[in-house]
């Protein structure tokens, strides 16, 4: 048999492809299911970090499901739905860009509406309270908008008040170093915790101004520096937060968690 | 120098990938923002291309030369992805920066180059050591890239602050053209540049 | 001036070839044609393409710069003495305070010589350091290689100044000519075989490096903590006014880079500069022409939400260092094209370029000098193209007879 004649070419190329698909399918099953718990711990950790329950050397499975109560919220109702009703919804594999691109799950943003510019959002959302001893002591709300060059995705955590910020952070994003990048810079996010975001009447106060917060001025406790030689990020930051906890976004739900609140005060 | 060990060792200084051949810099630009990434990099390049050199190498006699490039594709492509695959499950957070350049290792010429020119027509032991010469080659000019901008460009080593930054109150202000791409390319010409000053000969005639 | 002479000449042997301080000899060669014309000019055509020698064309430039010199005192001192009229101090601290002081001159913007000489502490360390810095590393490669200190740094650490807010760390200063000289110059073989301006490249340098402070949209004052957006900063965003009249951008009475901000003191220097033949007046009118149709074109197709798209032609003239670039950066004959036909190609994109940086790029607000440095990198393959095309074409006359 020469070497170059068919019957040894497909000979060849048929044991080269079986060993191979034998080794790279060996690895692929054998090691998914190190990869699944790795990107929910991944998950977990994001939002225990955006908790301030985050330290190098908790168990971050344990912490979360001791302290955290993921919930499915339906957006416009503000009502929490049975995430029984499609795979996308459960709560610890939820990713937003899967559900925001499903046909029924996710929905266009009118183009005048969308400040955060992010074209199609989630119908239903999961968020992340934090509950300690049987009381809810803050709400992690997943938010996303666009930046300069990218999508940025991040938590915000709402105290129980329902009106201070408690923290703030993004995950994932594609800002220029340096500049817009900063966002993660731990001074920067650090000045969002005890910021007013609503005011007494329920609307929308926070912003994040261009340049530095006068402290002394009015107004100061909902004023969030910008960035500095980030213009376009900075605005980014701004229409997303109020995007997201304007009626668009959590505000049905937060208006019925004000109810609730009222209820149990008279 | 024993023959085995000129293999092993000339692609570092004297023969080197990325410095001499220039290749392999795609990735070289790609994932040396920080160290840890070029660390990590660097020993999948070394596992793709030493056993892409092995087994090249041991079926070398019974490559038909019509789909010679395509039986070396699939054996790079397995091994990449079984390499990607490892990262992903016990390396999370690093794969997660490496995205896609785990990847593209697979278009990486330094290996396809090695597997062409070496293994083809050399017995598997010494293409198997040829292969790791040449990926500590890479790993060499990564590392360095890697260590210069991740201590310039964020004043950190190993995600250790080294420099601390004065937006984290500190004293040093990091470089922000280190942490772009583009700056790999200016290292990896210093670097090129010391190295032909040290090794003259390496110094193309016009 | 004799003893001067005679010292110089006494010292020569210690520089010269076998003497003790061989290795220094660029630095004994330095200050001695600085001091003295040189005895020997260019002997064969090198990098020089005229008549002219080296040294006489730095030494133009350096004339023609005078005018931005001269801007970059006052307009920087005025300025800075404005603010802190608005903030209602009359005295500033610090060494330069000190200096002021002693002067007896205070620190009102009414008084040109109150604006210039604080003016004048501000620009003249940061010329020095430049001048110490940079020469640090020409005589470093000039003892290495054995070859003469150029004239042309002369030049770069002029130029170099006069593109830097007032208020520039000094270290940075360092770090940028450093670079600029190193990378823009001596990695290609030194004066003459640069392809990108080092001025320029050390400008970028700092640029992307040090982002977050020089990036274009913001400039330092010379008062300490205290920032102002550049027009072309205010131009790109909807919120906020041209805050400084047309006359003024023309002028250069505005906050910006120390020596950029008077398009007046440019035109002048451009005057020089094509009267005595040593800038092309080719690049400069080609690189005005690239900008004013890019920026009608921008104008006509409009945009509801970038507000740049409406920049006319004549406000991208007089903002931001558009004329400096043109006049001084563009025209530099080492790194722009040689070519009659390659300039006008070469100075039209550099317009072209410049306003699209400008005004499609929204992490810039500035886009001439990145403009500049891209087109210095194709000038050699645009003299090509059209070397080969006369080479070509007479190739077919010959063959036709």
């Amino acid at each position: 048999m020469s070497e170059d004649s068919t019957r040894k070419t497909l000979a060849v190329a048929l044991g080269v492809c079986l060993v191979c698909s034998i080794l790279v399918s060996t690895a692929a099953v054998s090691l998914s299911k190190i990869q699944k718990e790795n990107r929910k711990r991944d998950k977990f950790k994001n939002i225990l970090q955006a908790a301030d329950l985050y330290s190098k050397d908790i168990d971050i499975s344990a912490t979360y499901r001791e302290f955290i109560r993921p919930r499915i919220i339906e957006l416009e109702t503000g009502e929490t739905v049975d995430p029984s009703m499609s795979d996308l919804l459960n709560v610890e594999t939820f990713d937003i860009r899967a559900v925001a691109m499903d046909n029924e799950l996710g929905t266009r943003v009118p183009a005048d509406k969308d400040a955060a510019q992010i074209k199609r959002k989630p119908r239903f959302m999961a968020i992340y309270p934090v509950v300690k001893q049987g009381q809810t002591q803050k709400t992690i709300l997943p938010v996303y908008g666009k930046g300069l060059w990218s999508t940025m995705y991040g938590f915000l955590a709402l105290n129980r008040d329902l009106k201070t910020i408690d923290g703030f952070t993004f995950y994932e994003h594609g800002e220029t170093p340096g500049l817009g990048g900063e966002v993660d810079n731990s001074q920067w996010k650090a000045q969002w915790q005890g910021k007013a975001a609503f005011d007494d009447q329920g609307r929308v106060v926070i912003e994040v101004i261009k340049g530095q917060v006068d402290s002394s001025a009015p107004g100061a406790e909902h004023k969030v520096d910008g960035l500095s030689g980030a213009t376009i990020t900075t605005r980014g930051v701004d229409q997303l937060v109020r995007f997201w906890l304007g009626e668009n976004g959590y505000g049905p739900y937060l208006d019925k968690l004000r109810e609730e609140m009222a209820d149990e005060q008279s | 120098m024993s023959k085995a060990k000129k293999i092993l060792l000339d692609p570092i200084f004297n023969d080197n990938p990325i410095a001499r051949q220039i290749l392999g810099i795609c990735s070289a630009l790609a994932v040396t923002s920080k160290l840890e990434t070029s660390i990590v990099m660097a020993l999948a390049v070394i596992f793709v291309v030493s056993f892409s050199n092995l087994a090249v190498s041991l079926i070398r006699n019974h490559i038909p030369t019509s789909i010679r490039i395509l039986v070396e594709m699939t054996i790079i492509a397995s091994l990449v992805i079984i390499a990607d695959q490892f990262i992903k499950a016990f390396a999370f957070d690093i794969s997660k920066q490496l995205s896609v350049y785990v990847g593209l290792i697979i278009t990486n010429c330094i290996i396809m180059g090695r597997a062409e020119a070496f293994a083809l027509k050399n017995p598997p032991l010494t293409s198997f050591l040829d292969g790791i010469g040449n990926g500590l080659g890479y790993s060499f000019v990564l590392l360095s890239v890697g260590f210069v901008r991740e201590l310039l460009g964020s004043g950190k080593l190993l995600g250790m602050v080294v420099l601390k930054s004065t937006t984290e109150g500190g004293w040093y202000l990091p470089n922000g053209l280190l942490v772009l791409p583009a700056s790999a390319f200016l290292l990896i010409g210093f670097l090129i540049w010391i190295i032909r000053t040290w090794k003259p000969e390496q110094v193309e005639e016009e | 001036m004799k003893l001067l002479r005679r010292v110089l000449d006494k010292q020569a042997q210690l520089f010269d070839k076998g003497g003790k301080l061989e290795r220094l000899h660029p630095l004994y060669e330095a200050l001695d044609t600085f001091l003295y014309t040189s005895g020997r000019v260019t002997t064969h055509a090198s990098h020089v393409r005229d008549g002219l020698d080296l040294k006489r064309m730095m030494m133009t430039v350096v004339v023609a710069l005078i005018p931005a010199v001269l801007m970059a005192l006052y307009n920087t001192g005025l300025q800075a003495n404005l603010v802190l009229a608005e903030l209602g101090r009359t005295e500033i601290l610090g060494w330069r305070g000190a200096i002021l002081s002693f002067l007896g001159v205070g620190v009102t913007p009414e008084s040109i010589l109150a604006n210039v000489l604080h003016g004048a502490l501000y620009f003249f360390p940061v010329y020095l350091i430049t001048l110490a810095a940079g020469g640090f590393w020409e005589v470093l490669f000039a003892s290495v290689r054995r070859h003469q200190v150029a004239e042309g740094f002369l030049v770069t650490s002029l130029l170099f100044p006069l593109i830097l807010p007032p208020d520039i760390p000094w270290w940075q200063v360092v770090v940028g000519i450093s670079f600029g000289v190193v990378i823009g110059k001596e990695v290609f073989g030194g004066v003459g075989m640069n392809v990108l301006n080092p001025a320029l490249t050390a400008r970028v340098f700092l640029f992307f490096a040090y982002p977050a402070q020089i990036s274009g949209d913001k400039v330092w004052v010379a008062v300490d903590g205290v920032s102002r957006a550049t027009p072309l900063a205010e131009l790109a965003d909807p919120l906020l006014d041209l805050s400084v009249s047309y006359w003024d951008a023309f002028l250069g009475f505005i906050p910006g880079s120390m020596g950029e901000t008077s398009t007046l003191a440019c035109l002048i220097g451009a005057a020089v500069l094509i009267l005595t033949g040593v800038g092309s007046w080719r690049i400069m009118l080609a690189t005005v022409l690239g900008m004013a149709t890019t920026a009608l074109l921008m104008n006509v197709a409009g945009s509801s939400s970038n507000p740049l798209f409406q920049v006319t032609p004549l406000q991208h003239l007089v903002l931001g260092g558009f004329a400096f670039g043109t006049v001084f950066m563009a025209t530099d004959p080492v790194s722009a094209a040689v070519t009659d036909a390659g300039k006008w190609i070469y100075g039209w994109l550099i317009g072209v370029l410049a306003v699209m940086i400008r005004v499609i790029n929204p992490a810039f607000p500035e886009g001439v000098m990145l403009a500049i440095l891209f087109m210095n990198v194709f000038a050699p393959i645009i003299d090509r193209i059209f070397i080969q095309r006369n080479i070509k074409r007479r190739l077919v006359r010959n063959v036709g007879r």
